[in-house]
């Protein structure tokens, strides 16, 4: 790295960039505490008093990767990917589902999609994917800038897209591309050639990764960042659970704004150091009897992901009804893996760990989780959002609504949309079917 | 022109081997050890949708947004179009097929065992290991179910068997221009391997071939059969441009490329409009000229046989791998262009499409698109798409 790179760097990032960032959060807490800081809707507990401080992280974070190209090694990668080899080998480290999922809440998505939609990609495959496809072609991004890779790393625990998706992304960049390929277990258990043949694909990962960063692995470092991992995973699941509490002190919609730090920072000590404080919150909701929704009588289980561009309607929607989005099959998947994580034996677990995401088990395991979050949340009912650009998450649903209806008694609801393409929400059919399944609730 | 042989219907097929004893195994897309299931006396019989069903039993288990080679299945088996098998196999070669397995598996309990089997993404060594465990445990499985239990030798018997008959579905493809065949005619033949015992599709090859002048001596027994996208041209010139028919010169020139060609209509289709289909890249056809394997150990060898097959966008290959696979198959085929035939809702297929196009267009080799449901009849807009694409390539061409 030159000398002037390392100050530009240091002068965009840890100056100006860090300043400016603290003065927004400063702002944001100022109006928060002032009392100016609520939602429109009357039925909402007011925000988080902890959001500035997440938002300046995350922000921190994408501010990083815009000069990241300057000073450090950059890896792309999928959501449910090894990290920590990448973090102890010093990579930045982008998740484009993230950066999508960016573009989807900031209301961008489409008019970045339909880029990759004019170079050809069809409107049938992944809208993250598309949108993702359509900054890289046109540079378009809420975020200021991304940095290009050095590396990409696909696991497929979370589907096959990733691995069609990536393999663009190789092509465009002209970068390699580690594969860790986590066979679908469609039985309780994976086999022991399937957890073999994972963990032998993270020690073959190493020298690839190596090469890149130009560095050898410290084997004490990746402990520490699996460590860090595990901590930041056990707080999370923690942070959900509070939300067994009748009422629920913070909303699934609080969540999936909250999840980004597990999701992209997983391994970094201000991660652990947030959702200490975010737990911290949560308990001193619950200490003074603050509820996410106002007057809370139904408790809502929501399935697969979120739809980004409409979580504010919706969260509204239904507090307006008295109805709580208490849990996520989404969220929790970010968490019920930290028992499995052990730092002492870093590849052996994460072998373990990243073969047994939600997303990689077959559907009546699905259905097992769910009706443990049923019991475990005391939930009236569940909405299983059919994702059009998720199909490992959306295949299965129609049984599983049907077996929570006929086999448990629990109104369940199936609401077709996608996660990040507004053009195949249908407002009005939407606020019509959740109408009628909130009577059925009542 | 000389009579080709018949070949025997699906269900033919499937009656005459229950006849003499053996078992039937239900298998979905696209690869999977063929050797293996006859090793334990059971015919593979592939199903690719099929096109005819009533697609709402499948659409009461799966999204509209699912591909219609999945949902159909999903309705033949519950309207009983896979009572006559006796296990159901689900090769892991997408998201739609993966849900469809673990719906079987959980929810929809069919009569017959599911045994869903994962097909690993890479070429690596690790990836030949896994494969070969995971035919292992299938090994395992078949046992629990049949009560029989092969041994090596046995299977390594099964194993020429099968590779004997894919050398001769080698020849066809290859010789194809010489056939006294039309192109439907010459895909249902290439299509009977995925029903067809071994031993009866080599026989009807073999007949087939002999039609041809000077006659093959012999199943293909070479490595350039498939070649992973870095070994040896697949398609040696000296073979495909060898004694053409007089058939080869009345047609258009083209490549089809995509999963299955549903329906079978299409080539009547492109008949009709002047255009002629040299070569394939389909995955139920082109895509699994699968190459002889090397290893001793029957499991291994049976690895090398799939991993090794031409690129598929379902098996991970690189898109360049694929670029470079059929620019390299439509020199040597003498093709004027290629057309992407896509089922609907196929991300493995839909992902490549762009950078594919924009490298054809860059070797000179033009290309259209057109997607389909398997469950349709080629539609007017289809059709106008593909005489279009045929006019423009052939302009000049005669």
């Amino acid at each position: 790295m030159s000398v002037t790179k390392a100050c530009a760097y240091h002068f965009n990032v840890n100056l100006m960039g860090r300043a400016f960032l603290r003065l927004q959060r400063w702002q944001a807490e100022r109006k928060a505490a002032t009392g100016a800081s609520r939602w429109k809707s009357d039925y909402l507990a007011p925000p988080l008093k902890i959001a500035p401080r997440t938002k300046e992280l995350v922000a921190r974070h994408w501010l990083q990767g815009r000069y990241a190209n300057l000073n450090r090694k950059v890896a792309w990668v999928t959501s449910g990917a090894p990290v920590e080899l990448l973090k102890a080998l010093d990579f930045y480290v982008l998740y484009p589902e993230n950066h999508a999922a960016i573009c989807g809440t900031a209301r961008v998505a489409v008019d970045i999609a339909a880029e990759a939609e004019n170079a050809g990609y069809s409107r049938d495959i992944c809208s993250y994917a598309r949108t993702d496809i359509g900054t890289v072609l046109s540079g378009k991004t809420p975020v200021g800038k991304l940095p290009k890779p050095d590396l990409l790393l696909a696991c497929t625990n979370i589907c096959q897209t990733v691995l069609q998706w990536y393999r663009v992304l190789a092509h465009h960049f002209n970068v390699p591309l580690i594969l860790i390929d986590t066979p679908f277990v469609y039985y309780g258990e994976a086999t022991d050639h399937a957890v073999e043949y994972v963990k032998r694909q993270l020690e073959e990962a190493i020298p690839v990764a190596e090469k890149v960063a130009d560095k050898r692995l410290d084997e004490r470092k990746l402990k520490q960042v699996a460590r860090l991992s595990k901590l930041a995973s056990e707080l999370w699941l923690e942070i959900m659970e509070r939300n067994q509490h009748q009422p629920a002190p913070i909303s699934a919609f609080d969540e999936f704004i909250q999840m980004a730090p597990i999701v992209e920072m997983r391994g970094d000590a201000a991660t652990v150091d947030l959702y200490a404080a975010l737990l911290k919150e949560v308990d001193e909701r619950i200490a003074r009897g603050i509820s996410t929704v106002k007057g809370e009588r139904k408790r809502l289980l929501w399935d697969n992901l979120p739809i980004w561009y409409r979580l504010r309607y919706l969260a509204e929607l239904l507090a307006e009804h008295g109805i709580a989005l208490v849990a996520s099959t989404y969220t929790n998947a970010w968490g019920e893996l930290a028992p499995l994580i052990d730092p002492e034996r870093p590849f052996e677990s994460a072998a373990r760990t990243y073969t047994y995401p939600i997303l990689n088990r077959g559907a009546g395991h699905k259905l097992a989780t769910i009706k443990h979050m049923i019991e475990a949340y005391h939930l009236d009912g569940v909405i299983l959002h059919s994702d059009r650009s998720c199909k490992p998450y959306s295949i299965g649903q129609i049984d599983q609504r049907d077996k929570l209806i006929r086999d448990c008694g629990v109104p369940a609801l199936l609401l077709e949309a996608d996660h990040n393409d507004a053009r195949v929400f249908a407002e009005e059919q939407v606020a019509h079917r959740l109408a009628a399944f909130v009577e059925m609730l009542e | 022109m000389q009579t080709p042989p018949a070949i025997p219907h699906r269900s033919e097929a499937i009656r005459a081997y229950q006849e003499r004893g053996g078992r039937i195994a239900a298998v979905l897309p696209i690869h999977y050890p063929r050797a293996l299931l006859r090793a334990f006396d059971l015919l593979p019989v592939e199903v690719w949708g099929p096109p005819q069903v009533d697609v709402s039993y499948g659409a009461a288990h799966l999204q509209p947004y699912v591909c219609s080679i999945v949902r159909n299945a999903l309705s033949f088996l519950q309207t009983g179009g896979l009572d006559v098998t006796d296990v159901i196999i689900v090769p892991h070669a997408c998201d739609s097929l993966q849900g469809l397995g673990s719906i079987l598996i959980d929810f929809v309990h069919p009569n017959q065992p599911v045994i869903p089997l994962y097909l690993p993404r890479g070429r690596r060594a690790s990836d030949t290991q896994f494969l070969a465990a995971e035919f292992r445990s299938l090994h395992r499985r078949l046992e629990e179910i049949t009560n029989r239990s092969p041994s090596n030798a046995e299977l390594m018997t099964s194993i020429r068997r099968e590779e004997t008959a894919d050398e001769w579905l080698a020849q066809l493809h290859q010789r194809r221009g010489q056939l006294p065949l039309t192109d439907v005619q010459l895909y249902r033949l290439i299509r009977a391997r995925e029903y067809l015992p071994a031993e009866i599709f080599s026989e009807s090859a073999r007949a087939t071939l002999a039609l041809t002048s000077p006659p093959p001596p012999g199943p293909v027994r070479s490595s350039f059969l498939g070649n992973g996208g870095s070994g040896p041209t697949l398609w040696p010139p000296s073979l495909v441009g060898e004694g053409l028919g007089e058939r080869w010169h009345k047609g258009i020139p083209i490549i089809l490329s995509g999963i299955v060609p549903e329906p079978m209509s299409l080539f009547e289709s492109v008949a009709e409009m002047g255009g002629l289909v040299v070569a394939d890249d389909f995955a139920c056809c082109g895509r699994r000229l699968y190459p002889r394997g090397s290893s001793d150990d029957p499991f291994q060898h049976l690895a090398e046989n799939i991993l090794n097959a031409p690129p598929d966008s379902t098996r991970g290959h690189s898109i360049q791998e694929r670029l470079d696979h059929l620019i390299r198959l439509t020199r040597t085929s003498g093709a004027k262009g290629i057309v992407f035939y896509d089922v609907k809702f196929c991300e493995p297929e839909l992902f490549d499409l762009p950078i594919l196009r924009k490298g054809l267009q860059a070797a000179g080799i033009p290309s259209a698109t057109v997607e389909v449901d398997i469950g349709d009849l080629l539609s007017h807009q289809t059709l106008t798409r593909l005489e279009a694409f045929l006019e423009m390539i052939g302009h000049g061409w005669r």
